[in-house]
């Protein structure tokens, strides 16, 4: 009994032990801390990822693309219903992007999408700002400039379908907060169309005197990554700076189907900025533009084109975005779409162009997991490491703890041949000490867990408040790390762990100088006087 | 005489090695009966305290026995000295030696507390408080059960040594110089207290250098060059061999 007990008093009574909690506490609080941002970081990667493709994506990764893909959709379609739910073409180039009211140019990855499918594979409509508050609203469709009109009385409306939409919203929103922070800006005002805007804010429309409505020639929507036009405020939204309806010039190059430059010039597309998309990834929202895939396709002569000796060529695109039914297993269904695409490209045959021959001989079938995994094994394998350097660092923490141990066996010797004098066994003694360590392991263990877990789930606050001392202490900025905020979730598992770890450790470094206390003869520790 | 408590045969210690190699015992014997009072005297520096501890098997001979009751102490396990240390030996020191991160109370009590486990505690929790409790009544300490030992006079501190050394009721008390750190006055409080205790039966041997203490003794011995002499017997030797006092061989 009088181990435990001892070990409770001498923990309660001696200073020294504070020191071992201290230094227990704070490698298990930075333990945790990497932990927690690189598990994060990790999960956030996988998650984002899977939001920004279809499970599967059949392309040759090539920028001219590949044709028969219609006919290859309507294959699998048939042949796998139980598979394949949605199956939507995809083309993607790059262009210029340029505001022509100003002198904001450059370059993107323009990615050619069917809106009303793409959205059904995966997180794409989440990630659009005005389509959230004015549900239905973003089309590619031909449109005019929505302007805000000022009635006599001073009072502003929104154009009536705008107004609609905004209602149907706020009926169905079920985050309060979200409807009162919208309510008290509704809108920000860029005086005039045409005229370089004004305050920056989350939502921007034109205004001008009069009735609401839209003004402007029809032109084609496009959606424009959330980072490319608008600017990141440090709480992790954004200004808008740019009012929605704004004209946008996109220049593209065409190629031919064999990857030239073709002959014709660069296509100039005059389109209408309809909203913007935040995949939450840095590295596409601040690159990427949507545009409609049909119209990309003729832009970029990828539809039919006669050939020189009659007939047409085969349009084509860039990737085949394939959706599953619930519950059906990505790897298999891969297989099985690979299969179909060996069998399908036999049936046709002999005819093929050059061109085409050669497109469809590179063609593969991955897995969303299949394209991301260079980059999310990365993220792993650099939680691994970081976690074993941080862990290395913890050792200090054993050695500290052993060398306090040993400091308190050499003070408390007299005390060890008391206990001794007394009738302590060895064993007992050792245990004494190895259960103080463990006592002080826990104590440091709880104590980190509760530092740690405070720091992680406010580090964004606390990176926000060194930033208003010093810029330079930014350290998460999103265009080093992809995501906007620092991950601020601790796993329960991880924290348990850590903190039978940081116990163990505790103890293991106890081990020597107990076993030190536990030889020692009663008279050797009573002489000293 | 009647069967001795505790027995001791031609023990020998030495400490060091080689050049700087001391000879404390050369062959120390000694017999205790039981309820006998024994005082050993010796100069300061005679092996007193050695030959204590090899009693109390809080030191190992280099050769020779201590048997307890018939048995040799040392030829047991470790945890039998243990028990023997815990259950049979009280043992008072000249320094105290109290647990400074425990109160009184919890100094006397800690022989129950290392000879109960975890578990045996709870049931025995109540009983060793009594004990305790009652044994510092009667060296007149009840009022200061929770002060700090650093907080009590050395003749208090003494008191609680004497307390936590008898509250298990050993059959053997070991005291060494007792009062050799406490003024005239305080010492023969301390040494009226041993001697209460002599009275009611309780086997001791207490080792000093000051010859007033013997006096109390039903018999006094001598320990001198590394022997154990009666007193006044001085030829009464059991070992001849090479009597010579602690010197440093060369
Ligand atoms: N651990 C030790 N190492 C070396 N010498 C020791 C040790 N213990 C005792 N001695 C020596 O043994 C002799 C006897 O010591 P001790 O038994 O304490 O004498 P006393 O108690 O009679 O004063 C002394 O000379 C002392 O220096
Ligand atoms: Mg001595």
């Amino acid at each position: 009994m009088y181990k435990w007990f001892l070990a409770w008093r001498y923990l309660r009574t001696k200073m020294i032990a504070f020191f071992g909690i201290a230094s227990v506490m704070l490698c298990v609080a930075m333990v945790l801390v990497v932990m927690s941002v690189m598990g994060g970081f990790l999960d956030t990667v996988r998650d984002r990822s899977r939001g920004l493709h279809s499970e599967i994506i059949i392309d040759n990764r090539s920028m001219q693309g590949f044709p028969y893909y219609e006919e290859f959709s309507r294959f699998i379609e048939n042949r796998l219903p139980e598979v394949i739910r949605l199956t939507t073409p995809s083309i993607w180039t790059y262009g210029l992007f340029r505001i022509p009211a100003t002198n904001f140019t450059v370059s993107a990855r323009v990615q050619g999408i069917h809106l009303d499918d793409y959205v059904q594979l995966n997180d794409f409509k989440r990630g659009l700002h005005y389509e959230r508050y004015f549900p239905g609203t973003t089309t590619f469709k031909p449109q005019g400039m929505p302007v805000v009109g000022i009635g006599e009385n001073g009072v502003m409306t929104l154009p009536p379908d705008l107004a609609a939409a905004n209602a149907l919203w706020r009926s169905n929103e079920t985050d309060a907060a979200a409807i009162e922070a919208f309510d008290r800006l509704p809108f920000e005002r860029a005086l005039l169309p045409r005229v370089r805007p004004f305050v920056p804010a989350e939502r921007v429309f034109a205004v001008d005197v009069g009735e609401a409505g839209y003004r402007g020639s029809k032109r084609p929507g496009i959606i424009v990554g959330c980072d490319l036009l608008n600017i990141r405020r440090s709480d992790g939204n954004f200004d808008r700076v740019y009012a929605r309806g704004t004209d946008v010039a996109l220049t593209l190059i065409p190629l031919s189907p064999a990857g030239n430059p073709n002959r014709q010039p660069a296509a100039r597309l005059a389109l209408r900025y309809v909203d913007d998309s935040r995949s939450g990834i840095y590295e596409i929202d601040s690159m990427s533009v949507y545009v409609d895939a049909d119209m990309l396709q003729r832009e970029l002569a990828m539809d039919a084109q006669p050939l020189a000796g009659g007939g047409f060529t085969k349009p084509r695109v860039n990737q085949l975005l394939v959706g599953l039914h619930e519950g059906v297993d990505m790897n298999e269904a891969k297989a099985l779409i690979a299969d179909a695409w060996r069998e399908f490209y036999l049936s046709l045959g002999p005819g093929l162009t050059m061109d085409d021959e050669r497109a469809l001989a590179m063609m593969e079938v991955s897995t969303w997991e299949d394209l991301q995994r260079p980059f999310i094994q990365a993220v792993e394998k650099e939680k691994v490491l970081v976690t074993i350097l941080f862990s290395l660092i913890s050792m200090v923490a054993i050695v500290l703890v052993g060398c306090i141990f040993y400091m308190i066996v050499e003070k408390k010797t007299r005390d060890i041949g008391i206990l001794k004098a007394i009738g302590a066994s060895g064993r007992g003694v050792a245990v004494l000490f190895v259960s103080y360590a463990g006592a002080v392991g826990v104590l440091g263990s709880i104590l980190g867990i509760a530092l740690g877990s405070f720091f992680v789930w406010n580090i964004n606050d606390i990176q926000d408040f060194l930033a208003s001392l010093d810029p330079q202490l930014r350290v998460w900025s999103p265009d080093i790390y992809s995501f906007d905020r620092i991950p601020e979730v601790v796993k329960r598992a991880d924290a348990i762990w850590i903190g039978l770890i940081a116990v163990f450790a505790s103890m293991v470094g106890s081990l020597i100088p107990a076993f030190v206390a536990a030889r020692v003869w009663p008279v050797q520790a009573l002489r000293y006087e | 005489m009647a069967m001795p408590i505790l027995e001791a045969r031609s023990l020998r210690k030495s400490f060091g090695s080689g050049s700087t190699q001391v000879k404390v015992l050369c062959g120390a014997s000694l017999s205790v009966a039981p309820g006998e009072f024994v005082v050993i005297m010796g100069a300061s520096g005679s092996g007193k305290s050695t030959m204590l501890h090899l009693l109390g098997a809080l030191d190992t001979p280099d050769s020779g026995s201590v048997s307890y009751r018939g048995e040799s102490v040392f030829d047991g396990s470790r945890s039998k000295q243990g028990a023997y240390r815990n259950r049979e030996v009280g043992f008072v020191f000249q320094f105290y030696h109290l647990l400074p991160e425990l109160n009184v109370l919890e100094n006397v009590m800690l022989p129950a507390l290392v000879s109960n486990s975890f578990w045996a505690w709870r049931k025995t929790r109540v009983s060793a408080r009594q004990n305790a409790l009652e044994m510092l009544d009667r060296v007149g300490l009840i009022d200061r059960v929770k002060h700090r030992p650093n907080e009590l006079s050395g003749g208090e501190q003494q008191r609680v040594a004497i307390s936590r050394a008898l509250v298990h009721k050993p059959a053997l008390l070991l005291a060494d110089e007792p009062t050799g750190n406490l003024d005239a006055t305080t010492g023969s409080g301390i040494l009226n207290l041993l001697a209460e205790f002599s009275e009611a039966g309780q086997t001791m041997i207490l080792v000093t250098h000051d010859a007033s203490v013997a006096s109390r003794a039903d018999r006094t011995l001598t320990l001198v060059e590394g022997v154990i002499r009666e007193a006044g017997a001085p030829t009464a030797v059991e070992h001849k061999s090479e009597p010579q006092k602690p010197e440093v061989v060369l």
